[in-house]
């Protein structure tokens, strides 16, 4: 501010001051120490999840809420972060979670692990751009050596479905559904092949009932709904016709502000009320011109139309939630209606059979054999809510992982064993590269292996040792080997039955490669004045 | 910049993967003894509310109120834990309580010395994964012990229901009442069982609490008890015999409309005409009621408008009709299901049909407080059942503890009737799973062998426990216990009230196997949950 004041001599040595106040540019070394070291703080965060002895983290909000969660994802989503390079690792890990629904750690690990090797190259003084020549060079060659490993089964339904299970085991291992993996696997497995071929989960639901262990958990055919029934409704309805409806049941009232009768007696107001009341009947009636049987509203059925429906053997489910009446609606084939003066239009939703079931002491109401066949419900029970809400999270990996690996049915071996195989396939590419960017290749391979040496760690063995002997096995062309984490050894990932997506590693690959080429490319990180906030904690 | 981020102003970035790695392990280590010493510290705090000597504490609540109690769930549910592990302990002792609905005192004592020994071992450096899953294997075989070592029960032996359920009682503030609760309990449970597959559904045990009297007092209603009392504002009947009950969800009152209404008046003729009119629309109301024949009727609350006004109260009492009025929406259906009546929505819907029946409706009363009682109810054979009790004690906090405890005992009975097993009690199955465990664990190969005696050993904490709340010499009893239990006598634990060890299958103190098996798989499950944490991450 001093320089622009008049009177004062213009200083030659000071820069003039360009930016805002209190908004900071960060250049070149500076730069990309920055982005290093904020990158690899997020890997080294999240690191300690991966594989299936990985740890857990509690996530505590300033609220007070708590969650203790495996889930690369989750954790990334809810941490604070105030570095730029940390921020583009967060979306990658997010870009995963959307496209496959797993890897979101291993993507954020390989992407730090890729940067750190980067780190001792640019320290060599090799120049970004050259490192990042190499980089392209050795993902293209990891890619092939990837593809050219896989196991396309998609066209025996049998093997199929040994591989989805085999995934969702190898998935399911890492997370705290491990104890009941078997199970879960099979559930899964189950629920994604119900969907034939569809991507589309909402025909999955997913309730949680605290009480009992994850051991009692299980798939229910149909769908389940959170309400209870009626007094007095019928309490099983068998070929149910079902009117899905957002309507009020209480009256429907003129939105005037202040409207208002005025009348000179008494007897007046009991026949308004009784007015007010056949109208509701009227309503009720028009319900019933639908012909269905079973008769499901968002909102409230009050005392008197749950009557006149109990009593034409009607089934009424009030107060089924937004989510509800969507699903019921989305399962059963039917329509949403808010209006009921043509029935002809209306389109009801079907199913074979309504019940009330008791799932630990809580009544529910099931809908089994929907129109839509997809349709089909998880019952999960726990000691507690947190553990119910990491188990549902872990499922809704799995069956995301399943659902898109029943469209791309390519497969490739977990365990450590596709990173070990590729991070060869570099490094035999590295000896013909020419140049500087050999020494980038060389490096890609080692950020590779760094992989199943995380897992290793996590596990508490020796990971030197392991990974070393890893290499070797591969080195000797024995390319199923990988990590066995239960023994601690190395062992055939084929005979262990540890089988990942392909699709899954590829877009790993893929997008912690594009995450760790963009950050190597920055060299000044410039920052608006950060808008006012409040004291956070740290 | 003080998020995790915040490294990027550090120095001494050449050394950085190195020095960041250790750190990372020495934080893991720092974070779970962390959660290991506060998650402690919350078993501690009941510790001394184990067994039938144990201590009981007074709660204080935010808003001034006093408890006391010695049921676990409930100290824990009152502490207010801040630290996310402590939290999982008290959740813990909140699945007991949903799973077995006792044992939530033991439950948290063998997470807190499970934990311990986890922690003694991760001092001598073995990975936490390892150790979870030695615990996990410790479980299994201990799940394998208790359920060779349990005996299988008859539903028809009452006697021995109500030793399990006597047992449970002992532990209570109302301990001294033991002989009356726990038949009571084993009767109320019984009524309302099914089958093996349903198990009891509690709710149908619907509990009144009322302060009058003592204890002792308290009764079994095969009937309804409805916590409301009759109208009495017109001097109404308040016993009817041979009783026909109506429940009814419409109101006795002038009528109202959704829309906002109002009444004119010119003149003062149109006033009395007004008045008049009233007068007959309630007596249309209270007519048409008597027409069907119920002369008790039991009315929804209803937020919208009165449900009695004086005026139809009056009636009422003319025409011998007594009315219970205030009964929330949600009891409706209690109260339909025990009285096998249909709730009658419209003055319309009105039929002799709908009425439930029953032999006596009487209010009765005891000092200030009343209740009313419905009994001799004909219901058909096939409907499900219900029962009611009445809980009767000379002080609120006396009042309180004794329906706790009167629900872990019921909740004992449910237990064997979901799960026909029963185990000795006095510490006696603690013993034998610990002494069994580690016999096996010297057949174990490696760090599993060296846990799982951990984990044996730290079973032991049940007993002493159980000895030092007694004031025995805990390290004698333990010692002694273990010799016996070590030359295959399982049926020996602490016999506290003569405080020596005897054989308890003679004393006949037995629980349900059930309430032992799900808390030792749910601390276990616990403590492999802490175990697994490696740090806490303050997130938005």
């Amino acid at each position: 501010m001093m320089q622009s004041m008049p009177g004062v001599p213009f200083n030659l040595d000071a820069v003039p001051t360009v930016l805002k106040d209190s908004a900071t540019e960060e250049k070149g070394e500076t730069a990309r120490l920055s982005s290093f070291v904020g990158a690899l703080a997020i890997t080294d965060l999240v690191k300690t999840t991966l594989g299936p002895k990985g740890m857990d983290k509690i996530l505590q909000s300033s609220s007070g809420s708590v969650t203790i969660t495996n889930d690369g994802a989750t954790i990334l989503k809810s941490i604070y972060i105030d570095n730029p390079a940390a921020k583009i690792l967060v979306d990658i890990s997010k870009t995963q979670d959307d496209e496959v629904g797993d890897g979101t750690t291993s993507v954020c690990c390989l992407a730090g692990e890729l940067l750190r090797e980067a780190e001792k190259l640019v320290d060599q003084r090799i120049h970004p751009q050259i490192i990042i020549a190499g980089f392209r060079k050795a993902a293209t060659c990891a890619e092939d050596a990837l593809l050219a490993a896989t196991v396309d089964n998609g066209g025996n339904a049998d093997k199929m479905r040994d591989d989805l299970y085999n995934i969702a085991c190898t998935t399911l291992s890492s997370k705290v559904l491990s104890q009941a993996r078997d199970q879960f696997s099979s559930i899964s497995v189950d629920a994604v092949l119900r969907l034939k071929g569809s991507t589309n989960l909402d025909h999955i639901q997913i309730i949680k009932k605290p009480g009992g262990s994850l051991k009692d958990s299980y798939l229910e055919e149909g769908f389940i709904l959170a309400k209870s029934l009626g007094v007095g409704q019928p309490k099983v309805m068998e070929n149910a016709k079902i009117l899905v409806s957002n309507t009020p049941m209480d009256t429907d009232k003129v939105k005037i502000y202040g409207a208002k009768v005025r009348v000179d007696s008494l007897a007046r107001v009991a026949e308004i009320e009784e007015a007010e009341r056949e109208k509701m009947m009227n309503k009720c009636e028009k319900i019933l011109d639908h012909k269905c049987n079973v008769f499901v509203n968002r909102q409230l059925i009050y005392n008197r139309p749950e009557q006149f429906f109990a009593d034409n053997g009607v089934m009424a489910i009030e107060h089924a939630d937004f989510d509800g009446i969507e699903r019921i609606a989305l399962v059963t084939g039917g329509e949403v209606v808010s209006t009921f003066d043509s029935p002809e239009t209306a389109v009801l939703g079907r199913c074979e059979k309504i019940q009330e079931i008791i799932i630990g002491e809580d009544r529910l109401i099931q809908f089994s054999g929907c129109a839509k066949g997809e349709a089909c419900t998880i019952v999960l029970r726990g000691a507690n809510e947190q553990l119910l809400d990491e188990a549902e999270r872990s499922l809704h990996d799995a069956l995301c992982v399943l659902s898109q690996t029943a469209k791309e049915t390519k497969t490739v071996l977990g365990g450590g064993c596709s990173e070990a195989l590729m991070a060869n396939a570099v490094d035999e590419l590295a000896k013909s590269v020419a140049g500087k960017e050999s020494l980038a290749v060389e490096s890609f391979a080692r950020a590779l292996r760094a992989l199943p040496g995380i897992i290793a760690d996590n596990a508490g063995y020796d990971s030197s040792e392991l990974v070393a002997q890893l290499r070797a096995a591969h080195a000797a062309g024995k390319s199923t080997c990988g990590l066995n984490m239960n023994d601690g050894t190395i062992g055939d990932m084929r005979e262990l039955g540890v089988t990942e997506s392909w699709k899954l590693k590829r877009q790993m690959l893929n997008s912690a490669t594009e995450a760790a080429e963009m950050i190597l490319r920055v060299d000044d990180i410039l920052r608006a004045t950060p808008r006012p906030r409040e004291d956070r904690p740290h | 910049m003080d998020g995790p981020a915040s490294v990027a102003r550090g120095n001494g970035m050449s050394k950085e993967s190195d020095g960041f790695l250790s750190r990372v392990s020495e934080r893991a280590k720092s974070t779970r003894l962390g959660n290991i010493t506060a998650a402690r510290s919350v078993a501690d705090a009941v510790r001394t509310s184990l067994g039938p000597r144990g201590m009981d504490k007074m709660v204080q609540t935010e808003t001034g109120d006093v408890l006391v109690t010695n049921d676990g769930a409930t100290i824990l549910e009152k502490m207010n834990v801040q630290h996310p592990a402590a939290k999982t302990l008290v959740q813990l002792s909140k699945a007991q309580d949903i799973e077995a609905g006792d044992g939530t005192t033991s439950v948290v004592v063998i997470c807190g010395a499970l934990l311990e020994a986890s922690l003694e071992l991760l001092e001598i450096g073995i990975h936490p994964t390892i150790i979870s899953e030695c615990f996990q294997i410790g479980l299994d075989k201990s799940l394998g012990v208790l359920e060779s070592m349990s005996t299988p029960v008859d539903l028809e032996n009452r006697e021995e229901l109500v030793r399990a359920a006597s047992t449970s009682l002992n532990s209570k503030v109302v301990a001294q009442h033991a002989s009356l609760l726990a038949p009571l309990s084993v009767d109320a449970v019984l009524s309302i069982a099914g089958d093996e597959r349903q198990g009891a559904d509690l709710r149908n045990i619907r509990v009144v609490k009322k302060l009058a009297g003592t204890v002792d007092e308290t009764e079994l209603i095969p009937g309804l008890l409805l916590n409301q009392t009759a109208e009495s504002g017109a001097s109404g009947p308040t016993r009817i015999e041979k009783a026909k009950i109506a429940l009814i969800q419409f109101q006795l009152s002038p009528p109202k409309t959704d829309m906002e209404n109002s009444v004119v008046v010119q003149d003062y003729a149109a006033m009395d005409r007004i008045l008049k009119e009233e007068r007959t629309y309630i007596l249309q109301l209270v007519k048409k009621i008597k027409a069907t024949g119920a002369n008790v009727l039991l009315i929804q609350k209803s937020i919208l408008r009165d449900a009695v006004t004086d005026l139809s109260l009056h009636f009422l009492a003319k025409v011998k009709i007594m009315a219970v009025t205030d009964i929330e929406r949600d009891e409706i259906e209690f109260i339909s299901k025990t009285l096998d009546c249909v709730p009658i929505a419209s003055p319309e819907a009105l039929s002799a049909d709908k009425l439930g029946k029953a032999e006596l409706v009487e209010e009765v009363s005891f000092g200030s407080e009343k209740v009313v009682k419905v009994t001799g109810i004909s219901t058909t054979p096939d409907k499900p059942k219900t029962v009611s009790v009445l809980l009767r004690g000379s002080s609120q906090m006396v009042l309180d503890e004794a329906e706790r405890s009167i629900h872990d005992a019921m909740c004992v009975v449910r237990c064997l009737v979901k799960k026909r097993a029963m185990i000795p009690g006095g510490a006696a199955p603690e013993m034998e799973v610990s002494v069994q465990l580690a016999k096996l664990a010297k057949q174990l190969p490696g760090h599993q062998g060296f846990c799982v005696g951990k984990y044996a050993k730290a079973l032991e904490v049940i007993p002493y426990t159980l000895a030092e709340n007694a004031g025995l010499n805990p390290i004698e009893i333990v010692t002694e216990l273990r010799k016996l239990h070590a030359e295959g006598l399982q049926t020996y634990g602490i016999n506290v009230k003569k405080g020596t060890v005897t054989d308890i299958g003679e004393e006949q103190v037995v629980m349900p196997l059930l309430v032992f098996t799900s808390a030792l798989s749910l601390a276990t499950e616990a403590v492999r949950m802490i175990l697994k944490i490696d740090d806490i991450v303050m997130t938005r």
